[in-house]
């Protein structure tokens, strides 16, 4: 898909440079892109969201400076001072921010002695994410994030904190829709009109749906629902480490207050002492009652928090992109095109293998912080995740090939080997106990070794390539073939010895590049003249010919066959 | 089963090994004079938990580095530059490089977005140039050490017209 090709206006001539200025609309030759909107402002509501936000960063200092000057009044006055401030900042900004959806780009004003003026160029925008805390919902607000790529490697973003929640979504239609004109994806319909123009409402004047990518915006074009969470995926929070230690992350906290507050209230180590001593059976059991209950409760604290975190889980298809949205107080939605969908990547530990159980993520060009925003699915069964990816996405439909049975080897040296050897060593310098326990964590790595080796692979099903590697965290990613940027094989001394190496596929999008591990050398080497024969297959020989041939030191000349294609 | 990569044609600039003896010859001698004043603060403070055996031993730690880092010195640079090969063809960049641990790279012309070179001020002093080629991932960027410098600067020019032509990063 070409992405540049404008349809050519009748009178237009090849040479016409793909962007133009911004006021020269009329000129018949960019008819089809509505002229641009009238110019808005943040909504008047945001004037009690952006001091609350500000107070969110500073509610903590400003509470410990008042605790600590025993609200003497210089120290309320400041505090006062600082709420204000907070408050006229909202109001200011309020009345300075303006923002305007051009023909070219969507531009964002603020200030007014120092004044700030971003432009973004429509064309450039790579997605427009929608997310609204509680307090925004409370007041029909959401916060709306443009994020552009500004030429080079560096990414821009644009946020508007607050918009109406109509606006937040009128704004991510018309953007979306008037960069897919721009880039010639769609054709217009015959009335400009098919896009609503006032901030007013989003849903008005259903727009023809229409050419290539998808629908206009307006009539929201056709909308396409792959998964909605079934309740009992809810459960599935119980698998997760990271939500089932949140009791005990809170804990601390709250011991660390506990801390604070008791050497703040003047109780002194001897009453602590006296208690211990003389209430020792009640400490004694005061502990551990709160940690039993602790234990019992860490699975419904997990469940909650991943439910507050993920409730209404929603991955649906809209204008040739994905959408993901999620949560019960912050909603966040986030927007993925199709074009920059590069694969897809199936994570999951042993304790969610046991359960058949894995979690989804997009490869995606352009997207910081992947971990959360890349999310496709919450943690599922894996046949109803397959299910969803056979319709989203394009599954991989080939067969891993495992690596060669010396890979085994090596990873069992890597999961035993240290703790070993520091056993041996603790043992050695008479730790006995400690060796101990470093002789018992190296024998749990032989299993980890062995589920190590039985994870990786690599594949190729004609136009998709998997890897897939790692036990505690396993990790399979799926890209197409002409993602792949990029090949590299690293080799050790050792591996050299086995005839492995690490195959390094570099991709332009998710982490970066994808490693298969202890690969064969030379069947990598053929996996990779399989997927991209252009780039591979000059620099291959026969299996036992010299390696190191007259390879002279490159004379001055111009001769060779480098720069030949030039021009 | 039936075919391997072959090494890139051409190697780098003969006086990278110099460079190279030069560079690693000074950084050794920088951390073994460190590593000797650290031994000689331990010894001559003599705090009571150090152990006497460790005190008395503690000069080996510098003598061991700098033997390391004389066999280091002498044999590092000769051996990669037996490795370090690279080759520029009208579509890939391909390089090897390392010295005990080895690398080989190809990464397509068509996706490279910056092509550039440097020279730092041992590079200069020789005459030599690193070139970097990178692309959308950093795993797909190239770098090729030692190149003569003027070397370095037609081939970056080179590549800078082909990537324009041929340019798609698929971001």
């Amino acid at each position: 898909m070409s992405d540049r090709e404008e349809p050519e206006p009748a009178s237009g001539t090849a040479e016409d440079p793909p962007y133009r200025c911004e006021p020269d609309v009329g000129s018949g030759a960019r008819e089809q892109v509505p002229a641009p909107e009238s110019v808005n402002r943040l909504s008047p509501r945001s004037m009690v969201t952006a001091p609350v936000k500000t107070l969110k960063g500073f509610i903590v200092p400003i509470g410990v400076a008042l605790v600590l000057g025993n609200f003497n009044p210089w120290v309320l006055g400041g505090a006062a001072a600082a709420l204000i401030g907070m408050i006229a900042t909202g109001l200011f900004t309020y009345l300075t921010f303006r923002y305007q959806v051009g023909t070219q780009h969507l531009e964002i004003r603020q200030g007014l002695i120092s004044r700030s003026r971003r432009t973004i160029p429509l064309e450039r925008v790579r997605g427009v994410d929608i997310t609204s805390t509680l307090l925004h919902r409370l007041l029909g607000l959401a916060v709306v994030k443009v994020e552009a790529a500004a030429g080079g490697d560096r990414d821009e973003e644009g946020t508007l904190d607050a918009v109406t929640a109509t606006e937040a979504e009128r704004l991510r239609r018309a953007l979306l829709y008037r960069r897919a004109l721009l880039r010639g994806e769609v054709t217009a319909p015959e009335r400009p009109e098919g896009e609503p123009r006032h901030a007013t409402e989003g849903e008005s004047a259903p727009a023809p749906a229409s050419a290539v990518t998808g629908g206009a915006p307006g009539s929201g074009g056709p909308e396409t629902v792959y998964f909605v969470m079934p309740p009992s995926w809810y459960l599935y929070a119980l698998l997760s480490i990271a939500y089932l230690v949140t009791p005990f992350a809170a804990l601390a906290a709250v011991m660390g207050l506990v801390g604070q507050v008791v050497s703040e209230a003047g109780v002194t180590e001897e009453a602590l002492e006296w208690l211990v001593v003389h209430e020792t059976s009640l400490v004694l059991w005061g502990s551990v009652a709160i940690l039993a209950t602790l234990l019992l409760l860490m699975p419904v604290f997990a469940v909650v928090s991943y439910g507050v975190a993920h409730w209404g889980f929603t991955l649906w298809r809209r204008d040739g992109s994905l959408v993901a949205e999620r949560g019960l107080f912050t909603r966040r939605s986030v927007t993925l095109e199709y074009r920059r969908i590069r694969g897809y990547e199936l994570l999951d530990s042993p304790l969610e293998r046991m359960r058949g159980a894995v979690r989804l993520r997009a490869v995606v060009t352009g997207l910081g912080d992947t971990a959360t925003r890349a999310m496709l699915l919450p943690i599922g069964a894996r046949d109803r995740v397959a299910r969803v990816i056979e319709r989203a996405l394009e599954p991989f439909r080939g067969r891993l090939v495992p690596h060669p049975r010396a890979a085994l080897g090596r990873r069992l040296i890597r999961a035993v080997g240290p703790f070993a050897a520091l056993a041996v060593l603790g043992w050695a310098s008479g730790f006995p106990v400690v060796a101990g326990v470093l002789a018992f964590l190296a024998l749990l790595g032989v299993p980890l070794g062995v589920d190590r080796y039985r994870s990786l692979g690599h594949g190729f099903d004609g136009r998709r390539v998997s890897v897939r590697s790692g036990s505690l965290r396993r990790e399979q990613a799926v890209v197409g073939s002409d993602a792949i940027i990029g090949w590299a094989w690293s080799q050790s001394p050792f591996q050299r010895r086995s005839g492995l190496a690490n195959l390094e596929l570099a991709v332009g999008a998710g982490g970066g590049s994808y490693t298969a591990i202890d690969a064969g050398f030379q069947e990598s080497v053929d996996f990779a003249g399989t997927i991209t024969p252009e780039m591979v297959r000059p620099f291959l020989v026969a299996p036992h010919t010299p390696d190191d041939e007259p390879a002279p030191d490159r004379s001055r000349s111009t001769e060779g066959e480098n720069g030949r294609g030039s021009r | 089963m039936t075919t391997r990569l072959r090494a890139p044609q051409y190697r780098v600039s003969r006086r990278a090994v110099s460079m190279w003896t030069l560079g690693t010859a000074v950084s050794s001698v920088m951390v073994t004079a460190v590593l000797g004043a650290l031994v000689w603060g331990v010894v001559s403070a003599a705090w009571s938990w150090v152990p006497d055996w460790l005190l008395e031993r503690a000069w080996w730690i510098p003598v061991i580095y700098a033997g390391y880092a004389l066999v280091k010195t002498v044999v590092a640079p000769r051996w990669r530059y037996r490795v370090h090969r690279w080759e520029v063809t009208s579509d890939v960049v391909y390089t090897r490089t390392g010295w005990l641990s080895r690398t080989w790279q190809l990464v397509p012309v068509s996706r490279v977005q910056t092509v550039d070179t440097t020279q730092g001020w041992l590079e200069r002093a020789f005459r030599l140039a690193t070139l970097r080629v990178r692309t959308a991932s950093y795993a797909g960027s190239s770098t090729i050490e030692g190149l003569d410098a003027d070397e370095a600067r037609r081939v970056s020019e080179e590549l800078a017209v082909r990537i324009g032509d041929v340019g798609d990063d698929a971001t």
